[in-house]
């Protein structure tokens, strides 16, 4: 890994559309005009990772996160837009991009299963040109960063899910890569294996290594990176430390609440709660009206929901009282949630 | 380290890792000891059956095949066919499989060039064709009692050797069709089928109506067939063999040229329409 000057990665407009449907044969035959419709799955994203940092792409599934990843990976072209990893164009200078980053964008599946973990990564080291003097000490040394060490000689196969994925990390390590590039390193993955991973890819940061990741966890996000950006159909809504990101909320609590008995046509309750907090989200279903207010102070806007509630002839099931996460950031910008 | 020599260290470490997950199947290796024998030796009997000890049938089929060696003339046949086989399936299978797996898009992740992928895995199978080769040889000569000298060994190998990059190459296409659409196994098999009925596998190609001998003459496995034939069996000295290695070779350079043009436009096609993991 050799330090340089300049952002690790730089993307500006990057757009990328897809066809929506299949063209047929017939239609390829006749040489007929494509007429699909064309969505754009990234749309327009501008994007500065400063060298040394975590940076995190939080949005739901199918906000144009992995695309975007694979954009910078080389493994997408761009419909317009360009991007620099590292100081090299992700189109022009692919080769140059990829002999310089490491990327886990697969799980376990895309291991050699009937090989072990040192022989998947000697295949990579050659893959990547390693010189062969180097070449063991890089493999020792990336297993040992992922606490694999131990099992380096056994068939990936034996491997549970999680040592799998850290495999898929070793991997990426093995050009000793100054920019990291993780899809949603921890889906599928148990919470103790999650964590473990987490841990390891904040070591990264600590070796210098810069790590931009993608996430659908607003926790990961907010435990691991220094810097956020939350993409929604493929744009970025919000950017910044996930500390300031929450301040954008005029709230430090948040009030989740479940009514019954609350009349469906009638506004009044919800109105009556909208003057002592800010109702971010309001669901019905089954007859129990759920509601998500933001709030400066849970003890002073609890005992007024009930007084709003009785008034209206409703009962108060259930209140939560949490503190403002990303994932309220996310419903105050979008109008939804993370995971729906 | 240069690029080029990174290249070549790849190459063969595709090949070295191919090689391994083989070897990790040993039943594998029976099935390798039983097709090259008993397969042809099947032929062997059906001509039997067909023409007994008639000399009048020896005479005929010698006039036509250029041998008399009806053995030898089938086993070779058969070698080459499946020579052919491996190489025609090697690269499009070795793409399809890791894309099936799902460590396509980790291998386009690394510097490598895509000839290295796309050419790699299937390297490992010349070490099988070596072994095929060899186990049809010592058939040959143990079990059949016909004689292989060491220089018409060495003939047949560069023979051998020349219909590489033909058969490389056509294989590569089929490895452009993978990242195109998927799926090749119906395109190899049609292939397949045509070197079958036109390239004189079992048969000398005179006996093809003008217009099939045409067509086995624009193909380049009928030159490998014929050439191996002419060296161990003919005892065809170098000299007479090198219309067929040229035209081996400028074809094998012509489709080589042709697949990596192949390639290129589907590699970019599938990163178009973000296709290189779907399949």
């Amino acid at each position: 890994m050799t330090a340089a000057s300049g952002p690790a990665v730089e993307a500006i407009g990057l757009v990328k559309e897809f066809e929506k449907g299949r063209r047929t044969l017939w239609q390829r035959l006749r040489r007929e005009p494509d007429q699909r419709e064309r969505f754009r799955a990234v749309d327009g994203i501008d994007l500065l990772v400063e060298r040394g940092e975590i940076f995190g792409v939080l949005g739901p599934n199918g906000a144009g996160k992995t695309t975007t990843l694979k954009m910078l990976a080389t493994l997408l072209e761009p419909t317009s837009g360009s991007a620099r990893i590292l100081g090299r164009d992700v189109v022009r200078e692919a080769r140059e991009v990829r002999r310089r980053m490491g990327a886990v964008l697969s799980d376990g599946r895309s291991l050699y299963w009937k090989l072990t973990a040192r022989e998947n990564l000697q295949y990579f080291a050659a893959l990547y040109h390693v010189p062969p003097g180097l070449q063991k000490a890089r493999i020792a040394s990336a297993l040992a960063a992922v606490h694999l060490d131990d099992r380096a000689d056994d068939y990936v196969e034996r491997y549970s899910t999680g040592m799998r994925q850290r495999l898929v990390l070793a991997r990426a390590l093995i050009p000793d890569p100054e920019l990291l590039l993780l899809d949603e390193p921890t889906v599928g993955l148990d919470p103790q294996s999650a964590r473990d991973l987490r841990d390891r890819v904040r070591e990264m940061r600590t070796q210098g290594r810069t790590v931009l990741l993608t996430t659908h966890y607003m926790e990961e996000a907010d435990q691991l990176c220094d810097r956020i950006a939350i993409i929604d159909h493929g744009r970025i809504v919000a950017l910044d430390t996930p500390a300031a990101l929450k301040r954008t909320i005029a709230a430090t609590e948040v009030v989740r609440l479940e009514i019954q008995g609350a009349p469906m046509s009638d506004p009044g309750l919800v109105a009556r709660l909208g003057q002592v907090g800010s109702v971010a989200r309001q669901e019905r279903q089954n007859g129990v009206l759920s509601l998500t207010i933001h709030c400066r102070s849970a003890r002073d806007f609890v005992p007024a929901a009930f007084d709003a509630a009785r008034a209206e002839g409703a009962t108060i099931d259930h209140v939560e009282v949490v503190a403002v996460t990303l994932e309220d950031v996310f419903l105050a910008l979008t109008g939804r949630e993370l995971r729906e | 380290m240069s690029t080029l020599l990174g290249d070549l260290r790849a190459f063969a470490a595709a090949g070295a890792k191919e090689f391994r997950i083989l070897r990790r199947y040993p039943t594998l290796f029976l099935g390798f000891l039983f097709w090259p024998i008993v397969l042809p030796f099947a032929y062997v009997l059906q001509a039997r059956g067909f023409a007994g000890d008639s000399a009048e049938a020896s005479a005929a089929f010698a006039s036509r095949a250029g041998t008399s060696d009806v053995v030898g003339f089938l086993f070779l046949g058969f070698a080459a066919y499946m020579w052919i086989s491996m190489i025609l399936w090697g690269p499009g299978t070795a793409l399809r499989t890791e894309q099936v797996r799902g460590s396509l898009e980790a291998l386009f992740l690394t510097p490598a060039s895509r000839l290295v992928i796309l050419f790699g895995p299937a390297f490992s199978q010349i070490v099988w064709a070596l072994y095929m080769f060899g186990l049809v040889g010592a058939a040959m000569v143990f079990v059949f009692g016909i004689h292989i000298g060491l220089m018409e060994a060495l003939r047949a190998l560069a023979i051998i050797a020349v219909s590489v990059p033909a058969l490389y190459g056509m294989g590569a296409l089929f490895a452009s069709v993978v990242l195109r659409f998927g799926e090749v196994s119906a395109l190899v098999q049609t292939v397949r089928g045509v070197f079958t009925a036109f390239c004189g596998m079992t048969f000398p190609i005179i006996v093809l109506p003008e217009w099939g001998r045409a067509v086995a003459l624009s193909l380049p496995p009928t030159y490998l067939i014929g050439g191996l034939r002419s060296a161990l069996l003919a005892e065809a000295d170098l000299v007479s063999l090198v219309p067929d290695m040229a035209i081996l070779l400028a074809t094998g350079l012509f489709l080589c040229g042709a697949a990596v043009v192949a390639f290129r436009t589907t590699e970019r096609y599938a990163r178009r329409g973000g296709r290189l993991a779907q399949y």
